[in-house]
C-alpha cells in the first residue's frame, strides 16, 4: 500500500519509520478565574523556557554562523521576545483563558498579519511560526524534549509538521528520509531537506495509525510515494530504481556544473522545459540554466476554476523564488486542440487543432489572459521573466498583445501594485509566423520555435491521428529549412532564438540544430544530461559541417540514416 | 533622535534568518531603536514584530533610534539592513 505526496527533495530511501510527535494534542479551552491568571501565566512562562532551553541545546552541538545554528538562534530570538511574551501574558489575564489558547490566539494572529504579506516568501514564513506556537502548547501540556542522539539505523522520519529548527536538529546521518503531513514544495523545511540531499515528501496525508514505529518502510521521493508493508516485489523494483537513480546521479555529478560548449568552445544556452513547481525543484539536479519553457496549462490542470491573479502571482512568485536569477521563460495559457482542461469549457469545433488555440483561445476569453498578464507583470517585479505568446501568426496580433500589456500596467498603476519589466517572446509553430517572422522581429526580444506544431501545421498532419505517424515525420528536410529560415532572420534582426520542442530533446539532433545556428535548447528534464554531453563531445566546426550535408538531404529516410549514423 | 533611510536589497527580503540578525544587532545598543516601512513600526530589538512589516526586497525602510549612542545605532542597522542578504 503507498501513500501520495509532493516530492520536495528526490530520491529513495528505505528505512524504519519514526513518529515525531511534535504537534500538539487537541487544544482544551478553559476559563480560569482571576486567582488562576498568575498560575496559567507562569505555565506559560515556564512553556517558553522549556521549548528555549530544547533549543539551546540543539544550538550546543553545531557550528557557530551556519545556517541551521542560525535557524535555531531565530527561534530562540522569537522565544526571547518580551513583547512578545508580554501580548501572551496580557492575553491570559484580559481574555480570562488558559494559557494554550491563549498562545493558540497570539501564534494564529501573528500568522495571519504574515500571510497578508504581498511578499510571498516572506509570507510563507507564518507556517514556521504556527509550528513554534504548536510546540509550546505541547509544552504545556507536558510534552518532553525529543531524544534522538539514541538513533543508529537508518530511519524515515515521520510528523506532522517540522520547523527549519527541528529540521536541523535532526542527526541526519541516521536520516533516511522525511514525510510530512503539511508543507509544500517553497516551506523552509523542503528547502532544507533539498541541501541536505534527504530525499522528502510533503503533504502526504498518511495517518498515524497506519504505520508503528519500527515498521520498514520505503520512501519512493522520485514518483512521490511512500510505501507501507512493502511486497518483495516493490522492494526489489525500487532497490533498482534506485541503483538507476543513483548512478544516473553519479553521471549528473560529473556532468551537471560544466558548461554547455563543443569541444572548440562554442556555447550554447541549456534550458528546460518544465510545467509545475516540482519540476523546477529539480533544475539545479541536472544543471539547468534555466527554463526556455514554463507551460502554464498545467497549472490550471488540476484546478475546477482559472485561479485569480493572486494565486497565480503567489505561484509565479515561487517559481521565481526557486528560479534564484536564473532565465525564466513563461508561456501564456496554450489551450485547445488536444489540451482540454476541466475549468474551461470546451468547444465543439470540426477542426480544433485550426480552431480556437493558444492565443486564440485567449483573445476570446480576454479575462483570463488580462489576469495572467496582470499577475506576471507584478512577479517580474521579483525577478527577471521572459513571456512569451502561443499561436501567433503575424504582426496584428502583435499590437493587440502590447496594447493590453499597456492597460495591464495602467490598471496595476491604479490599483498602486507594483510590476517589472517582461523580455516579449513569440512561439514560432505556424509557417504563417516564419514566413511573417521580418515584420514581427523589431518588436520582440526573442523567439522560441515549437517545432511540435511547426511540423503538423508544415506537413497539415495531425499529430494526435494515429494513422499519421509517417505523415508527421519529427525531423524532416521541410522542418530542418522552415527552422533555418527563422534563423537566419532572427541573426539579421539580432534577436536570439532559442527551440523548444520535442526535436530539442533529442540527442542526435541537437548538434545539428547547433550547427545551423541555433543559440538556445530547452529540453526534456529527462533528457538534459545526455543532450549536454552530446553537444560537449562534439566540435562547432563538426556541427555546422553535419548542417550543410544534412540540409542537402532530400529525403526523410535518408536524413535519419545520416544522422544515426553519425551517432554509431 | 537620528534617522535615516535605506533601501532592501536582500533578494527574498529580510526573512528569519536575516531579521534574526538585525535583532541581533540592535540589542547590543541599549537606546531604542524603530524601523517603520509600509506605514507600520517595529522594535528593532522585537523579532515578533519586525516579521509583521514586510521588508521586501526593493522596499524604503525608516531607521529611527532615540537615547545613548542614537546615531551610531542608526548607522550599524542601516548599514546591516542593506549588507543583509
Amino acid at each position: 500500500m503507498s501513500i501520495k505526496g509532493i516530492v520536495v527533495s528526490s530520491g529513495i530511501a528505505f528505512g524504519r519509520a519514526l513518529h515525531l510527535n511534535l504537534h500538539h494534542e487537541k487544544i482544551d479551552y478553559r476559563r480560569v478565574s482571576p486567582a488562576q491568571i498568575p498560575n496559567e501565566q507562569r505555565k506559560l512562562e515556564q512553556a517558553f523556557n522549556k521549548q528555549k532551553c530544547h533549543l539551546e541545546e540543539g544550538l550546543a552541538k553545531l557550528e557557530v554562523g551556519t545556517e541551521h545554528y542560525d535557524l535555531i538562534e531565530a527561534d530562540i530570538l522569537f522565544l526571547d521576545d518580551e513583547s512578545l511574551l508580554e501580548v501572551v501574558v496580557n492575553e491570559i489575564s484580559q481574555l480570562q483563558i488558559n494559557a494554550a489558547v491563549a498562545i493558540e490566539r497570539v501564534f494564529s494572529d501573528q500568522a495571519a498579519e504574515m500571510e497578508q504579506l504581498e511578499d510571498p516568501y516572506l509570507a510563507n514564513r507564518a507556517q514556521d511560526v504556527m509550528c513554534l506556537g504548536s510546540r509550546l502548547i505541547a509544552r504545556l501540556s507536558g510534552a518532553q524534549h525529543l531524544d534522538l542522539s539514541q538513533l543508529t539505523e537508518a530511519t524515515i522520519i515521520l510528523a506532522h509538521d517540522l520547523t527549519p529548527a527541528e529540521f536541523a536538529m535532526l542527526p541526519l546521518q541516521h536520516i533516511a528520509g522525511l514525510v510530512l503531513n503539511t508543507g509544500g514544495l517553497t516551506s523552509h523545511t523542503a528547502i532544507l531537506a533539498r541541501s541536505a540531499g534527504i530525499p522528502a515528501l510533503l503533504s502526504c496525508r498518511f495517518e498515524r495509525s497506519q504505520i508503528n514505529d519500527g515498521d520498514a518502510v520505503v520512501l519512493n521521493a522520485i514518483d512521490g510515494e511512500l510505501h507501507l508493508k512493502p511486497t518483495a516485489e516493490t522492494v526489489a523494483r525500487l532497490t533498482h530504481l534506485r541503483q538507476q537513480d543513483e548512478a544516473h546521479k553519479q553521471q549528473l555529478l560529473l556532468l551537471k556544473d560544466l558548461p554547455t560548449t563543443t569541444l572548440d568552445g562554442h556555447s550554447v544556452g541549456l534550458l528546460a522545459n518544465v510545467g509545475s513547481l516540482n519540476e523546477i525543484s529539480h533544475l539545479t539536479d541536472v544543471g539547468a540554466e534555466g527554463i526556455g519553457l514554463f507551460r502554464t496549462e498545467f497549472m490550471l490542470m488540476n484546478s475546477s476554476t482559472i485561479p485569480n491573479e493572486k494565486i497565480q502571482y503567489h505561484f509565479y512568485c515561487d517559481a521565481l523564488h526557486l528560479m534564484d536569477g536564473k532565465t525564466f521563460t513563461i508561456r501564456t495559457l496554450d489551450v485547445g486542440a488536444d489540451k482540454e482542461l476541466p475549468c474551461l469549457n470546451p468547444t465543439c469545433e470540426d477542426n480544433p487543432a485550426l480552431g480556437i488555440r493558444g492565443i486564440r483561445y485567449t483573445f476570446a476569453h480576454p479575462e483570463i489572459l488580462t489576469t495572467q498578464l496582470k499577475a506576471i507583470l507584478r512577479a517580474s517585479n521579483h525577478g527577471p521573466i521572459r513571456l512569451m505568446f502561443p499561436m501567433i501568426n503575424q504582426v496584428e496580433e502583435l499590437d493587440t498583445l502590447f496594447e493590453l500589456i499597456e492597460q495591464c500596467k495602467s490598471h496595476l498603476n491604479e490599483e498602486e501594485k507594483g510590476y517589472g519589466e517582461l523580455s516579449i517572446g513569440i512561439v514560432v509553430e505556424t509557417p504563417a509566423a516564419v514566413i511573417n517572422l521580418e515584420s514581427m522581429l523589431p518588436r520582440l526580444d526573442f523567439i522560441s520555435i515549437g517545432t511540435n506544431d511547426l511540423t503538423q501545421y508544415a506537413m497539415a498532419a495531425d499529430r494526435t491521428n494515429p494513422q499519421l505517424t509517417r505523415d508527421y515525420p519529427s525531423l524532416s528536410p521541410a522542418i530542418l529549412t522552415l527552422i533555418q529560415m527563422c534563423i537566419d532572420t532572427a541573426k539579421q534582426h539580432d534577436v536570439k532564438v532559442s527551440l523548444c520542442g520535442e526535436l530539442a530533446s533529442d540527442p542526435i539532433v541537437a548538434p545539428l540544430l547547433v550547427g545551423m545556428g541555433i543559440d538556445e535548447l530547452s529540453v526534456n528534464l529527462a533528457s538534459l544530461l545526455e543532450v549536454k554531453s552530446a553537444i560537449r563531445a562534439i566540435s562547432y566546426k563538426a556541427c555546422i559541417e553535419m548542417a550543410k550535408r544534412a540540409r542537402k538531404i532530400k529525403r526523410i529516410e535518408e536524413l535519419n540514416l545520416y544522422l544515426t549514423g553519425l551517432s554509431l | 533622535m537620528y534617522q535615516k533611510t535605506v533601501t532592501i536589497t536582500a533578494k527574498h527580503g529580510i526573512h528569519t534568518r536575516p531579521a534574526a540578525l538585525l535583532v541581533k544587532k540592535a540589542k547590543s545598543f541599549d537606546c531604542d531603536i524603530i524601523v517603520e516601512c509600509n506605514g507600520k513600526q517595529a522594535s528593532a530589538k522585537s523579532l515578533f514584530k519586525l516579521q509583521t512589516l514586510g521588508l521586501y526586497f526593493g522596499i524604503e525602510v525608516k531607521v529611527i533610534a532615540q537615547g545613548e549612542l542614537a546615531q551610531q545605532a542608526v548607522e550599524e542597522v542601516s548599514e546591516l539592513l542593506i549588507t543583509l542578504s
